[in-house]
């Protein structure tokens, strides 16, 4: 009845023999940290183009430049924000203080997402597990992920070096190679450190999220240092005691001094190594903090699948609030001091080239306003992200078998997702002006509410570009959203060198943005973004409702 | 009788791939189906198209003469699902997640509730992050029955259950169908099908092959005889609806389909000292039905 399982005769098949059974985990691992790291290397070395062209386009003559370095060179302001700004006579100086403050936090938060990611993001999914049966063991594993890692940061130099060299070899930059590839070399040093913080911390948490927290933790207490430092108090020493510091003290191009490259080598060594010793005494699964296992019950928000998405987004959302507001505190707290320096000047002329027109505090907070509109825009992005995790994760199924149709779930979480939307813009006109205020800054508290609501409009288009994704190909989700972010703001970085295609600014979703308050608001064009949003999460919504649940 | 669950040709296809292929299926109100075919014939595929998470290619499905895809809303509020995956909210503690669902569905039997967790020895107090995937797959048990439901559809509920659970979960299984609950059971745990179900669909690459009690289908099948004879073993192989000869030392087994005068015949001029026949049992249908060459007879 039942036939005995033939077995197959012992044919010599070609069984293609792995050569480097030993060095699975690392080429996993490189292969993925590669990949971002090219895309952000490619993003770093734009970034210095864009700033040394703009520069040699803008500052034509030396006395331009000199009245540059005049109004900024000593402003302890923006020297706690970006670091101090010794040489901004030369495209070089002008280039380290206007990026690689920047391009160090950026490279910071790739690193400690992306180690988190391949290690403790790998263990929470179980895939470690499946890889720790083959032929290695924990420390085995973590070294090799560690090794895979620093190929990561090998690409994320490289194209950063290599578009900054070629930028460099431009005739009006005049940047040769060797002070080039150290600038690329600095500001990937913090990209390094931070993955060896994520590494560590990986080890420490017992979630993915909470190795992330600890790590950003990390990072804001450096940043605080480093800002206390600049600060022009009589602190300076106190920026030995921040990673942050140690880059800035790398000085490329102004003033080389690759001593400082000792410290940082030491803390990643030393934390790549605990990173590995941890791994080898913990449990896989677990993390040396252990996580509470037990909690009592709090059933205030499970009342529905709105207010659970509220429950799981809240601690999510409320970083992001308090990075925006801290943001647009610190802006408007620079605004008058750094508005006073151009007015008046050359630099005014300049800064309306940079698409900020006026004078004073309005041209500086309008510069400082798109940053925070795109801080705004990832929380929109991630509020679709979260609903389409909660789908390939299979728990969608769990609301959607009981009486909630996908229509009121949809839409819930939309409706969630605009008041977070809304509240992070008004923070930051709020927070904009409590800090303006403090200064006596003459930006009114209505001015800046204003500016606070001109930042909904881009966010929108991006979630609602994301609901539409969600509907017809649920898969690509974050893909879009996050690729279309990371392209508008390239198009407004590339834009700013000059003349650009307007059908290519057309596609960013800041373009079409006012610079407020430097700038009213245009409503008419915010009211067009909006439409754009809504559009498509009604056409997304729809394909929604029509389609299959898919998993990952 | 009243029917709880009803498709009309039935159809889901993946590009060329052909998941689900016109099914005709029907469940009476109170009766416990079990539904089995093995890895990818389309068991999955069924409920989540009955449960109108999957849209049909073709067909229609109803639930208590509500269409599955036009009323989801109000055949949810009749029908409760455990899938064979218990994807919960890691940071929610499984007391949350049960009241979470019971809000969200809108009426629980709070004192049953109270009554499951005990039975299936589920701690609420602890995270689902910290759960072994058999406790996840109790916290979604129970919050399928807590609610009470007219209609249990259940995918393999007991995957990373214990022996101990699974005595409980065919005991909660009983009791629904004690109080009319209608039942129905995918699941690839025969001896499970055998015990809870008044009938058995078996389906293969997206058809239904088979349905019916299981003693209708025993007649389908083959009786397994098995001989022990004192001297020579006769050659049984040519007796006519005779089947799966094995010989073991003075014991011979076989497989005998349709009468079995002519095997009686044969063994009457041989020297029997034992002869024992028995009905199939579903596993022996199951495999019957699949093994072999692999190909439904």
């Amino acid at each position: 009845m039942h036939a005995e399982p033939t077995v197959a005769p012992p044919v010599a098949a070609p069984v293609r023999a792995e050569r480097f059974p030993g060095t699975v985990v690392a080429r996993l691992s490189a292969r993925r940290a590669a990949r971002s790291g090219a895309v952000w290397g490619l993003i770093f070395g734009l970034s210095i183009a864009s700033s040394e062209v703009s520069y040699t386009r803008i500052y034509t003559t030396q006395a331009e430049r000199d009245a540059l370095a005049a109004a900024y060179g000593s402003n302890k302001a923006t020297s706690a924000l970006f670091g101090p700004a010794p040489q901004l006579q030369t495209v070089g100086g002008f280039t380290v203080f206007k990026i690689s403050m920047t391009l160090m936090i950026l490279g910071a938060v790739w690193g400690l997402l992306t180690s988190t990611r391949l290690l403790r993001g790998e263990e929470d999914s179980g895939r470690w597990d499946l890889l720790l049966t083959g032929l290695t063991t924990r420390r085995g594993a973590t070294a090799q992920a560690l090794a895979g890692l620093g190929a990561g940061a090998g690409t994320l130099w490289l194209l950063t070096a290599v578009v900054s060299v070629l930028s460099g070899r431009g005739s009006k930059v005049g940047i040769a190679a060797g002070p080039s590839l150290y600038l690329a070399l600095a500001v990937v040093t913090t990209a390094v450190m931070f993955l060896a913080v994520g590494a560590l911390t990986s080890q420490l948490a017992e979630t993915r999220r909470q190795a992330a927290s600890y790590a950003a933790v990390f990072l804001g207490v450096s940043y605080a240092l480093r800002m206390i430092a600049d600060a022009g108090v009589g602190l300076h020493a106190l920026i030995w005691a921040s990673p942050l510091g140690w880059v800035e003290e790398l000085q490329p191009i102004t003033a080389p001094q690759p001593l400082a490259l000792l410290p940082i080598i030491a803390l990643t060594a030393v934390l790549a190594a605990v990173a590995v010793h941890l791994a080898g005494i913990r449990d896989v699964g677990a993390g040396i903090v252990a996580d509470r296992s037990h909690s009592h019950r709090h059933l205030a928000l499970l009342s529905g699948p709105t207010g659970l998405a509220i429950r799981l987004l809240r601690a999510t959302v409320i970083a992001w609030w308090v990075a925006i507001a801290a943001a647009a505190l610190l802006y408007g707290l620079i605004a008058r001091s750094a508005g006073a320096t151009i007015s008046g000047s050359s630099v005014r002329e300049v800064f309306a080239k940079l698409g900020a027109p006026g004078t004073g505090a309005d041209a500086v907070l309008g510069v400082c306003f798109l940053v925070l509109a795109v801080l705004v825009a990832f929380v929109g992005a991630g509020q679709i992200t979260a609903a389409r995790a909660e789908e390939s994760g299979g728990r969608l199924d769990h609301m959607l078998v009981r009486p909630v149709s996908r229509a009121s779930w949809l839409s819930g979480r939309l409706l969630v997702a605009v008041i977070v939307l809304l509240l992070s813009s008004v923070g930051a006109g709020v927070f904009a002006w409590l800090g303006a205020a403090s200064q006596h800054s003459s930006v009114g508290f209505t001015t800046l509410l204003g500016a606070g609501v001109n930042l909904v409009p881009p966010a929108i288009a991006i979630l609602g570009i994301g609901v539409l994704a969600f509907g017809i190909r649920p898969r690509t989700t974050s893909v879009v959203v996050y690729g279309l972010l990371g392209w508008s703001l390239l198009v407004v970085i590339i834009g700013g060198i000059g003349a650009t295609n307007h059908w290519v600014l057309d596609t960013s979703v800041f373009h079409h943005m006012a610079s407020a308050p430097a700038a009213p608001p245009e409503w008419e064009a915010n009211g067009i973004m909006t439409g754009i949003g809504v559009a498509s999460a009604l056409v997304g919504g729809l394909a929604f409702w029509r389609r299959d649940l898919q998993g990952e | 009788m009243a029917t709880a669950i009803r498709t009309e040709g039935l159809t889901k296809r993946y590009g060329d791939v052909v998941a689900l292929d016109h099914l005709d299926l029907e469940v009476a109100r109170g009766e416990v189906v079990g539904y089995l075919g093995p890895n990818g014939a389309g068991k999955t595929t069924t409920i989540r198209l009955l449960l109108g998470l999957s849209r049909p290619t073709e067909g229609r499905g109803e639930v208590f003469g509500l269409d599955c895809q036009l009323q989801p809303v109000e055949v949810h509020r009749r029908l409760a699902f455990v899938p064979g995956e218990a994807n919960l909210w890691p940071s929610l503690t499984g007391g949350e997640t049960l009241a979470l669902l019971g809000r969200v569905h809108g009426h629980v039997d709070e004192a049953y509730r109270d009554e499951l967790i005990d039975r299936f020895d589920l701690d609420p107090t602890k995270k689902v992050r910290a759960y072994s995937m058999g406790n996840r797959q109790k916290v979604i048990l129970v919050a399928a029955l807590m609610v009470r439901p007219d209609l249990l559809v259940l995918d393999e509920p007991t995957n990373g259950l214990d022996p101990l659970m699974e005595q409980a979960f065919r005991h909660c299984i009983g009791e629904a169908r004690g109080r009319g609950q209608t039942v129905f059971l995918s699941s690839h745990v025969l001896s499970e099908v055998e015990a809870l179900c008044d009938r058995v669909g078996i389906l293969r690459e997206g058809r239904l092959v088979e349905i019916g009690t299981l003693a209708e289908m025993r007649h389908l099948s083959a009786l397994s005889v098995e001989a022990t004879f004192d001297s020579a073993v006769p050659d049984l192989s040519g007796v006519p609806g005779v089947s799966s000869v094995e010989t073991n030392g003075r014991v011979v087994r076989c497989q005998v389909r349709g009468s079995i005068q002519p095997l009686l015949r044969a063994l009457a001029d041989a020297d029997v000292t034992e002869l024992v026949s028995r009905e199939p049992s579903l596993e022996e249908l199951f495999l019957a039905l699949y093994g072999e060459d692999g190909h439904a007879r």
